[in-house]
């Protein structure tokens, strides 16, 4: 019986270190590599934690089983209370506090780099590509017209989509996350990206995607009843392509009941 | 100690193996009980019936040929027949056959199109999907043979209806009546499918409204109703779960339509509180025997009329003209129509666009019934408090083209009191109008009026100096 409660607190952690190898080939792992370089860099946080938290996990499981293993043979001794040791509550106190410290410095760059303002890659501030608004349960996205830099305020020529996001690849872009109603998340998961979206507030999310492809947007905050319903897409694509789509739906936005070339408001300015 | 926990296992398990669902079996469509409160009991039943047997239920709906519906249908071909049991082969893509295991397809039956049979539909009593073979009801003069082809029909409808349950259900009902254990938060309340009216569509209003087409209803799925709790589905729902959703809204919209219009019919002579004349039963048996069979083919025809009149080539509303170009000068008698008495705009959207028109204030008189509402202000047909569009926000419901807000103000808004200005107004003064409207948001941006001191302008610097 002693051997069952050791073999039983055995079997799980080793249970969970094969679920976790296993993981990667059955596709329960990241969504694919990283689309961008920032992304790449985080990934890289997230194993350098899942390395740090595996030899710990292996280390402490192999401590316990190993005094279970050896209290099972023992029939001569009795435990016996102890108050415990000052010198063990100082170190496991520590140990961990100098591990953190350290990942709380360490990813500062990655960090400076995703959110600060002062950092983000040139152009982006400047001339963001669009405002996607996130309202109960959908996201509204406003572009300004093709040559034109878009405002806090909506503008005439301003182009509208819905659920729908276009991005050029190959290059920093910003774009401007707002609500409408309530606390929504902005995830792109293919990218790394995630932001919360407050209302009253407009903030800003920069990202450069490397690959073309259709990535999916979700809202990752539980925001209604309606939340499943906010999987929207993002078009990753071709500078010339990405323009071609902004006069595309610049076109359809000026729809009068005529093809675009006949109209004469297009002709204005 | 041991019994209470074998008590409290015992329930638990019990609480699974019934699960929370309850018997869905009985799932019924609501009656539409406004109205048919007003009718003998029997004549109440008589609706019913008659909806049950050519609509059917939630889970076991029938698809009525009669009806302007596009179920879905799947070719095939028979292979080998064995008395009643016919070994099949369909020539439909994968993807269509998922949703041939339905009920409703077993309720459709097979139609052949060639062979001894052909024009002729047969019922089937089973259908196994994994075999690709069905048990035909007796009801064929000649048994088909091996290569007589045929259709299946209905697994649009199964798949809409499924599609319907998981997504617009909580908000829109199950039969359609905007009454979804959602719809008490929203404000606007979702529509009710019943009367068979949508608000934003392409099609004119004069000289009768022209229903909503395929397109309008999948536009409103696709883009959702901004200002609204109506969100957009796209890219979530795919181009064949778009049909499906948009077929099974239509077969609703027809199938409240044709509720209302039996209730109606019955109601002239066989309402409430005539149930103590003379000879009343007798009366209505004959008439349920006789004349009403014929009547429900003919209102569905009727209904069924209008709907697929809405698809005709043509019917989208298209102006003759282009829109003019966006200036000052045309934004400027856009103006003047929206203030003056032939178009009458203000007197609902009020002098600076804010939706609080004189019309808001006063009591209106419900056109159906001429009786003046209880409460100030504007009403739709559905009977709910309407607000007119505040101009100056810049959020389009039915859709911020200029194509869209002309065909709003060409046929109007159906089911509110937004009128179609197809008659009181020339094409060019309706793109002035628009090009007067899309202007209102951005009003300060705006190029100078060339008459600084006409009323006109008067009036809207009044507006924003408040």
């Amino acid at each position: 019986m002693r051997k069952f409660w050791c073999l039983f607190f055995m079997f799980w952690p080793i249970a969970a270190i094969v679920y976790s190898a296993m993981s990667p080939a059955y596709g329960w792992w990241f969504p694919g590599a990283s689309v961008t370089e920032l992304g790449q860099r985080i990934d890289n946080l997230f194993y350098l934690i899942l390395i740090i938290i595996t030899v710990v996990f292996i280390g402490t499981q192999v401590a316990l089983g190993y005094a279970l293993w050896k209290a099972a043979h023992n029939k001569d001794e009795k435990s016996h209370f102890s108050h415990g040791s000052h010198n063990l509550e100082v170190i496991w106190s520590v140990a961990p506090a100098v591990i953190l410290l350290f990942l709380a410095l360490y990813q500062m760059d990655v960090w400076r780099d995703f959110r600060v303002k002062a950092y983000f890659p040139e152009g982006t501030i400047e001339s963001p590509i669009a405002e996607v608004t996130a309202r109960q349960f959908e996201w509204r996205i406003r572009y300004p017209a093709p040559g034109k830099k878009l405002q806090l305020k909506p503008q005439p020529d301003d182009l509208y989509a819905v659920n729908d996001l276009h991005a050029p690849i190959g290059r920093a872009v910003m774009i401007q996350l707002r609500s409408e109603d309530v606390q929504h998340a902005f995830f792109l998961p293919h990218l790394r990206i995630k932001q919360d979206a407050i209302p009253g507030q407009v903030i800003p999310i920069w990202f450069k995607a490397e690959k073309k492809g259709l990535f999916e947007l979700l809202c990752a905050e539980l925001c209604g009843w309606g939340h499943y319903k906010m999987r929207a897409q993002l078009t990753a694509e071709r500078e010339v392509d990405f323009q071609d789509y902004l006069k595309k739906l610049q076109a359809d936005q000026n729809y009068d009941g005529f093809p675009a070339s006949d109209s004469v408001a297009k002709k204005e300015e | 100690m041991s019994v209470r926990w074998q008590t409290i296992v015992a329930l638990m398990l019990a609480s699974l193996l019934a699960g929370c669902g309850g018997d869905t079996s009985k799932a019924r469509f609501a009656e539409n009980s406004a109205l048919a409160k007003q009718l003998l009991p029997k004549a109440r039943k008589a609706v019913q019936k008659t909806l049950d047997d050519h609509f059917g239920s939630p889970l076991d709906s029938v698809a009525w040929l009669k009806l302007p519906v596009n179920y879905g249908k799947a070719e095939g071909t028979v292979k080998t027949v064995d008395g009643q049991k016919l070994s099949v082969e369909f020539n439909a893509e994968a993807s269509d056959l998922e949703s041939l295991t339905s009920p409703e397809l077993t309720r459709a039956g097979l139609l052949f199109t060639s062979g001894s049979n052909a024009g002729k539909q047969v019922l089937l009593a089973k259908f196994d999907s994994k075999n690709s073979t069905f048990e035909t009801l007796p009801g064929l003069e000649s048994a088909p043979s091996s290569g007589d082809q045929f259709v299946a029909a209905g697994h649009f409808l199964r798949h809409g209806r499924k599609l319907y349950a998981r997504h617009c259900q909580h908000c829109h009902g199950v039969s359609g009546d905007g009454d979804g254990t959602t719809a008490k938060y929203l404000n606007p309340r979702p529509r009710d499918y019943r009367l068979g009216v949508f608000k934003f569509t392409s099609t004119a209003s004069f000289p009768a409204p022209i229903k909503a087409t395929r397109d309008d209803l999948k536009r409103v799925i696709a883009l959702g109703i901004p200002g609204t709790y109506m969100p957009s589905f796209v890219p979530m729902l795919k181009e064949n779960e778009l049909t499906a959703v948009i077929e099974y809204v239509r077969w609703l919209a027809m199938r409240g339509e044709i509720e209302k219009g039996l209730v109606t019919e019955l109601k002239g002579e066989y309402s409430k509180d005539r149930s103590k004349d003379d000879g009343i039963d007798k009366s209505l048996e004959t008439y349920l025997s006789e004349t009403y069979p014929n009547f429900v083919n003919e209102i569905a025809g009727e209904v069924g009329e209008k709907w697929s009149g809405a698809e005709e080539e043509g019917t989208p509303i298209i102006p003759k003209k282009p829109r003019p170009q966006d200036t000052a000068e045309s934004r400027h008698r856009g103006k003047e129509l929206f203030l003056g008495n032939k178009a009458k705009c203000v007197n609902c959207h009020g002098p600076t666009g804010r939706g609080n028109g004189p019309m808001t204030e006063d009591f209106q008189k419900n056109p159906d019934t001429n009786e003046t509402y209880a409460e100030r202000g504007l009403y739709d047909t559905w009977g709910q408090p309407i607000k007119p569009r505040d101009l100056t926000r810049g959020i389009y419901r039915g859709g911020r083209r200029p194509i869209d807000i002309y065909r709003r103000i060409y046929a109007g808004i159906k089911g509110t009191p937004m009128p179609g200005n197809s008659q009181a107004l020339s094409e060019d003064e309706i793109w002035d109008l628009v090009n007067y409207a899309l202007s209102v948001p951005y009003d300060s941006q705006a190029p100078k009026s060339p008459k600084p001191h006409s009323v006109a302008e008067h009036s809207m610097d009044h507006g924003h100096a408040n």
